[in-house]
């Protein structure tokens, strides 16, 4: 088993027996749940909006070089840069090296997450910028040293008074744990950084080929206050946030935002085209786009995966997992968690994280929900065969799954070896041997109860009462 | 790094029409259903669209009417500087007021971090989701983002149905080719970030007052 793999187990079952943290995700998925159905009752259609969003991306994904080129002169056009970058490495050095030659000292951050992908805040700190995330839960996070609980809500895992704790040991000046007074306490410390920092770097939600606009969407506005204060603004974006046309924002946005939050629409639902135009009032000197690939053409090639690149961000699948809803978005040990993450994660760092297709009951509940319709526990299984074809799973599986189609092979066999699991599993009990190291199914029976071994089999009965009738 | 240094343009966009050449499965045509019913009534459902989101709106029906509400509302804004845009209607309606305030002209630099207020027109307002749509001309970016409280004031007759009409007035028109900024704004600045628990004012304004006239 990978080391990732012994990590992510331990941390599941760590956090699926921490009654407190099971509490606050519940409380924070239900209030989500809620918001959600209201939303989408908003929608005279759902599903037509669904099809309508998964339509878009298609055409988008399909015909990606033709709308990056088309976004990329656009932007040109106006004055923005635009960096095209191969890995995280070449797109980190191009953000420091911007910095570096420009005398950037500080700069403030709009939620995104393929920074986190690439881990640029790290490499900016360790150079010796000052860097602030701006989002509240990305704020809290990064306060606290860790990355993010959750794609859209980052510290959905904390509560009121943790935060309270933590604010009072960081900023000071905490008096109660009402969320209005921790409110304002990081907007008070927070506009400070606004109002002093050299450049402002986003994320996208959408790269818009027709206007050759950046579409960025903040209930905070710090997406907003980033993008406007300090003299330069770089846009870091994955090359499958581009779409075809403008109008297709009148589906997108209220599609994401009530898949993300369950709003009509986000608060602040941005377009930023370039640097501040003359004749205008504000806005930075300099505009950077960077075009990340980072393994995105890879699955790209994969027709059967493709679709993955369709993903918007919104968050939805990891709230509707059950698993995500038990071991929390931390246990996963990778930058985008749940569902979404398991699928994408094998192919952006590796096989060793090829467990997490199995971190899955493949109930579907992923696809069901997923607002562009990515086929999700469909391509969780797609994983699992690469995974297996690929020599990457433990030999004592491959082992057990050959007994296994060997015993099911034959009628004899089955009938014995049915038997011979039906009696020891009987002598384990009756001996008080259950959840012990003698128990083949300890696994299982170490935090449940075994239930009831019948007395006769299924060929048993099937003989008795009902063959020949 | 200079305007033509491109990163790996070429060896990216290589690896995406190789990836290409294996096509998608293309999808079948079909006619989809208006994903939001119809609205009817413009401005009665804007009304109802901002009571959900907590943004004030205060209908009027002459410029007068604005001017009073511009000034009642600044009447509960705590003392400070007001950010105007620099447009006819706005100038006359400041000519005229009772407000003992400092002003600051869009024409004379962007809002400092003090404004409380700011008062500025809108590009559209849009009836489906209460949102009003701004641009760069209204007043700069810094405008409905900086101040504790946004005033906009604009037209019945700008009031557009849904986003799929906002949208085509923004191609439209050329808002999009001729602002670096386009923003659809629904209610103020807010946060649940802290147990899911909605709070207003996380970095912008806690209060977007529009205020609709009836006449020109």
């Amino acid at each position: 088993m990978s080391a990732a793999a012994q990590d992510f187990l331990r941390r599941a079952a760590e956090k699926s027996a921490d009654l407190l943290h099971r509490q606050t995700i519940r409380r924070g998925i239900d209030s989500y749940d809620a918001a959600v159905g209201r939303g989408r009752s908003r929608f005279s259609d759902w599903q037509a909006a669904r099809e309508r969003a998964f339509r878009i991306k298609q055409e988008a994904v399909s015909h990606l070089d033709q709308y990056l080129l088309r976004f990329e002169q656009n932007i040109q056009a106006r004055g923005g840069h635009v960096f095209w970058a191969a890995d995280a490495a070449e797109a980190r050095n191009y953000v420091l090296d911007l910095a570096q030659r420009k005398q950037v000292k500080r700069i403030v951050k709009s939620k995104s997450m393929v920074t986190e992908e690439i881990h640029l805040n790290e490499t900016l700190e360790k150079s010796g910028l000052e860097v602030w995330e701006t989002d509240l839960g990305e704020y809290i996070v990064q306060l606290r040293n860790e990355p993010p609980y959750h794609i859209v809500t980052p510290a959905m895992h904390l509560t009121r008074t943790q935060i309270a704790d933590l604010f009072q040991q960081k900023i000071g000046g905490v008096t109660s744990d009402d969320p209005p007074g921790l409110v304002a306490i990081a907007r008070r410390k927070l506009r400070q950084a606004f109002f002093s920092a050299d450049m402002g770097i986003s994320g996208a939600n959408f790269l818009v080929a027709d206007a050759g606009m950046v579409a960025l969407n903040t209930n905070e506005g710090n997406g907003r206050l980033c993008t406007t204060l300090p003299r330069i603004h770089v846009v870091m974006a994955g090359i499958e946030k581009v779409i075809p046309r403008l109008q297709d924002l009148a589906t997108l946005w209220p599609v994401l935002a009530t898949s993300g939050t369950g709003q009509h629409l986000t608060s602040y639902c941005t377009l930023i085209g370039g640097r501040r135009a003359a004749g205008e009032v504000d806005g930075p000197e300099e505009f950077h786009v960077v075009l990340l690939d980072n393994g995105r053409s890879e699955l790209l090639a994969d027709p059967e995966q493709r679709e993955v690149l369709h993903c918007i961000r919104c968050g939805a699948c990891l709230n509707a997992c059950p698993i995500f809803r038990n071991v929390g978005g931390h246990a996963y040990g990778t930058t985008y968690q749940g569902p979404i993450g398991s699928v994408l994660t094998p192919h952006l760092r590796g096989l060793e994280f090829s467990h997490l297709s199995f971190a899955s009951s493949l109930c579907g509940a992923c696809t069901e929900t997923c607002p562009v319709k990515i086929n999700l526990h469909h391509h969780l299984l797609e994983n699992r065969r690469d995974a297996i074809a690929a020599g990457a799973r433990p030999w004592t599986e491959r082992m057990a799954f050959r007994v296994w189609r060997w015993v099911m092979a034959s009628a004899a066999r089955f009938r014995f070896f049915g038997w011979l699991g039906k009696t020891g599993l009987r002598m384990v009990n009756a001996l008080g041997l259950t959840g012990t190291a003698l128990d083949p199914l300890r696994k299982w029976s170490k935090y449940r109860v075994p239930p009831e071994l019948p007395a006769a089999s299924f060929r048993q009965i099937w003989k008795e009462s009902y063959a020949g009738k | 790094m200079p305007e033509n240094s491109v990163g790996s343009r070429s060896q990216i966009l290589g690896r995406i029409q190789t990836a290409l050449k294996k096509p998608s499965p293309s999808l079948p045509e079909v006619a989809l259903p208006p994903i939001f019913a119809a609205v009817n009534n413009p401005l009665e459902r804007f009304q109802q669209e901002c009571a959900l989101i907590q943004v004030e709106c205060v209908l009027t029906s002459d410029l007068a009417g604005s001017r009073a509400a511009i000034e009642k509302t600044l009447g509960s804004v705590p003392a400070g500087e007001v950010f105007l845009q620099d447009a006819p209607e706005l100038k006359k309606i400041a000519e005229g007021w009772s407000v003992q305030r400092p002003l600051r002209w869009s024409s004379q630099g962007p809002p400092p971090e003090t404004t409380q207020a700011t008062v500025t027109l809108a590009e559209a307002l849009v009836a489906l989701t209460g949102s009003v749509l701004t641009s760069a001309a209204c007043g700069g970016r810094g405008a409905s983002i900086v101040p504790d409280c946004h005033i906009v004031l604009a037209k019945a007759e700008q009031i557009v149905p849904d986003l799929e009409t906002a949208l085509a007035q923004v191609v439209e028109r050329g808002t999009a080719k001729t602002n670096s900024y386009v923003g659809l704004i629904t209610g103020s600045s807010r946060t649940a970030d802290i147990e899911k628990i909605l709070v207003l004012g996380a970095h912008g304004p806690r209060r977007l007052v529009v205020i609709v006239q009836k006449q020109s």
